[in-house]
């Protein structure tokens, strides 16, 4: 038997989410009346209403045969890494320096062997990225790891 | 002040040297960031961003609007050649683009999709002027409970219209209602769903949830595939003439994509992605030979092309007579004006027709400079495509961070980005809206903001929506636009061999 795992799995994330709202908001905020809402009211209904959708999509799916798609956990991971290291390090070591590592950690999940023209790109790239904020934009930014 | 003095006043506003270079220069960004996969005029808006708040404010939005639907004429061009839809308007131009294209026909399709593009473009001003026109006059008799009212039909339309599983989309719209919650409440000032976290108190940065939604999920995306694909043929100037029967296609389909176009680009929600479906949808429905779709109908190209670029200009209607944005891009235009000190709502017309006019007159301009530089430099933005993604992405990840830390200089927003452009990936894979989401989150503080008032001033009697009449109206199709599916999906159920057919 063949179910649609995707929605199924989504459909229950979903209304999990909902109930998880709908649950906070009730606890913590005043839901008030139709008259004078209070902040609790919007964020309760809306989380009711995503578990009711939430079932909508998971339920269905049961009986009905879904498509799978690779998903691409190296490209994602890589380029997650290379967001949160930006994140971290642009304060602590400038720009010019987060941008090379950054862009570097971003091309290393790229297809393609090699290290020379990932070398290259991740220079071109901080070339670039400087010309445009420091030079152009003149943003007020650390651009290099002593310049704090 | 009548409409040829206004597009007189326009015309000179928007011929000033330093209005007319920002012009070309939005054209030529949003060509080129829509000519290139993974990333669109979203993420090519939220960088310029930081660059308008030195410039004046009309050459700031018809910057931004160049980008915008610069991007529409260049996301057709991937999509011909590399059956990779350059932006997720021209999704629909891959269906009869690609097969064009293998029959060696690119240069004709990349025409078709050029002159729909512009005649869409024009008409879509033609709609822009009457309906603004019209709209802010009618705006007074807009109340809290007709914008409420309007804003939630736009929601609903936008999941159900031309949707196989409107199930799917109306949880993505639910979903960013939610994380619009999440902030300071701005009719009590409480702190909601921010578990006790200062950067949070302003809410969840609007351009580091497009970010993450668009420019990451897109990269992450075509990362694997991207590179696939060969290489796009060479097309020259001569390849572009297309033969009589041709032509004759097109003079049908253009008009009717343009007024689809029009019309949905005008309501709040449903923007150009949409008409470009429906436009499709509406070409095969009429064709005398619906078999060709999908094999290299000329129709198939014209109609769609045409249809969004009529919408991304009637988009701007209710952005700048009612001061809502009918997309998360025209959220950006907002909020870009708001920077500059100007209000768009009813009054803009009266208070500072400049702005209106000038823009009205730019977008003629920036449409005549995209046609010519598309047809001209064909040549460049195919080569364009030749360039392999993965010597681009890195550029656009670290792009992606600095413009959404020059929002408001928080390092925390590009660890949401991060976190956010996974999340979006995992939607986009398992076939959600990440379009939606944004739309809720852009509408949802208006949708409670403005119900909570209509319900306060009709001291919480729920009636108020169905006795305002136009309140009511916008009440009935919404009622009608959810009805509708639920009808549908009930008689397939009824026939459960016929729907495994298609």
């Amino acid at each position: 038997m063949q179910r649609d795992y995707l929605d199924i799995l989504w459909g229950g994330l979903l209304a999990a989410f909902g109930l998880v709202v709908a649950g906070y908001a009730a606890l913590h905020y005043d839901i008030g009346s139709l008259r004078r809402m209070g902040p609790g009211f919007f964020p309760v209904s809306l989380g009711v209403i995503l578990a009711i959708l939430g079932g909508f999509i998971a339920v269905p799916a049961y009986w009905r045969k879904g498509d799978r798609r690779p998903f691409a956990w190296r490209e994602m991971l890589g380029i997650v890494a290379a967001l949160l290291l930006f994140a971290v390090l642009m304060n602590r070591i400038g720009l010019v320096a987060t941008t090379a590592i950054c862009a570097l950690v971003a091309s290393s999940v790229a297809p393609g062997k090699g290290i020379a023209w990932r070398l290259i790109l991740a220079l071109a790239v901080t070339l670039l990225t400087w010309a445009i904020f420091i030079l152009a934009l003149k943003m007020t930014i650390p651009v290099w790891p002593w310049s704090r | 002040m009548t409409t040829i003095e206004g597009l007189a006043h326009g015309l000179s506003v928007a011929l000033q040297p330093s209005i007319l270079i920002y012009s070309l220069f939005g054209a030529l960004l949003g060509t080129f960031v829509g000519v290139l996969p993974g990333i669109g005029a979203m993420a090519a808006i939220t960088l310029l961003l930081p660059i308008t708040y030195y410039i004046s404010s009309e050459a700031a939005l018809v910057m931004l609007a160049g980008v915008y639907y610069g991007a529409q004429y260049g996301g057709a061009v991937a999509s011909i050649l590399l059956r990779l839809p350059g932006t997720p308007q021209s999704a629909v131009t891959t269906l009869d683009g690609y097969p064009l294209a293998q029959q060696g026909r690119a240069g004709v399709a990349l025409f078709t999709s050029m002159i729909s593009s512009f005649t869409g473009s024009m008409l879509g001003i033609v709609v822009l002027v009457v309906l603004a026109g019209w709209l802010a006059g009618m705006a007074t008799l807009f109340g809290a409970a007709e914008y409420a009212a309007m804003m939630i039909m736009g929601l609903v339309a936008a999941s159900t219209i031309g949707s196989e599983r409107p199930a799917k989309n109306f949880a993505m719209v639910v979903v960013g209602l939610i994380l619009g919650c999440v902030g300071t409440d701005v009719n009590s000032g409480a702190q909601r769903l921010t578990f006790g976290q200062p950067v949070l108190m302003d809410g969840i940065n609007m351009v580091a949830l497009a970010m993450g939604l668009f420019g990451v999920a897109e990269v992450i995306t075509n990362i694997p595939i991207a590179e696939r694909r060969g290489p796009p043929a060479r097309v020259s100037l001569r390849q572009l003439v297309p033969t009589r029967n041709d032509i004759r296609r097109m003079t049908a389909a253009i008009p009717r994509g343009a007024a689809l176009g029009g019309f949905f680009g005008a309501l709040p929600g449903t923007g150009s992605t949409i008409s470009s479906f429906l436009a499709y949808a509406l070409e095969r429905r009429i064709s005398r030979t619906p078999e060709r779709f999908g094999k290299g109908a000329i129709e198939g190209i014209a109609g769609p092309e045409a249809a969004n670029n009529s919408a991304s200009i009637t988009a701007f209607v209710p952005t700048l007579t009612l001061g809502i944005p009918g997309d998360p891009i025209m959220a950006l235009m907002l909020g870009a004006l708001v920077i500059h000190g100007v209000q768009p709502g009813p009054m803009m017309l009266q208070s500072r027709p400049d702005m209106f006019w000038g823009l009205v007159a730019s977008f003629g301009i920036g449409n005549i400079f995209l046609l010519l530089i598309n047809l001209t430099l064909i040549g460049v933005w195919v080569s364009i495509l030749r360039i392999p993604f993965r010597w681009l992405y890195p550029a656009i990840i670290v792009f992606v961070c600095l413009g959404v830390y020059s929002v408001r200089g928080a390092t925390f927003d590009i660890a949401m980005v991060a976190g956010i452009g996974a999340i979006g990936y995992a939607l986009t894979l398992a076939s959600f809206s990440p379009a939606l989401l944004l739309l809720g989150f852009v509408l949802g503080p208006l949708i409670e903001t403005n119900l909570r008032r209509a319900l306060l001033i009709s001291r919480g009697d729920a009636m108020v929506f169905l006795e305002r009449p136009i309140a009511c109206g916008f009440v009935v199709a919404t009622a009608a636009l959810i009805l509708l599916p639920l009808v549908k999906s009930l008689i397939r159920s009824r026939a459960p061999d016929k729907s495994r057919a298609d």
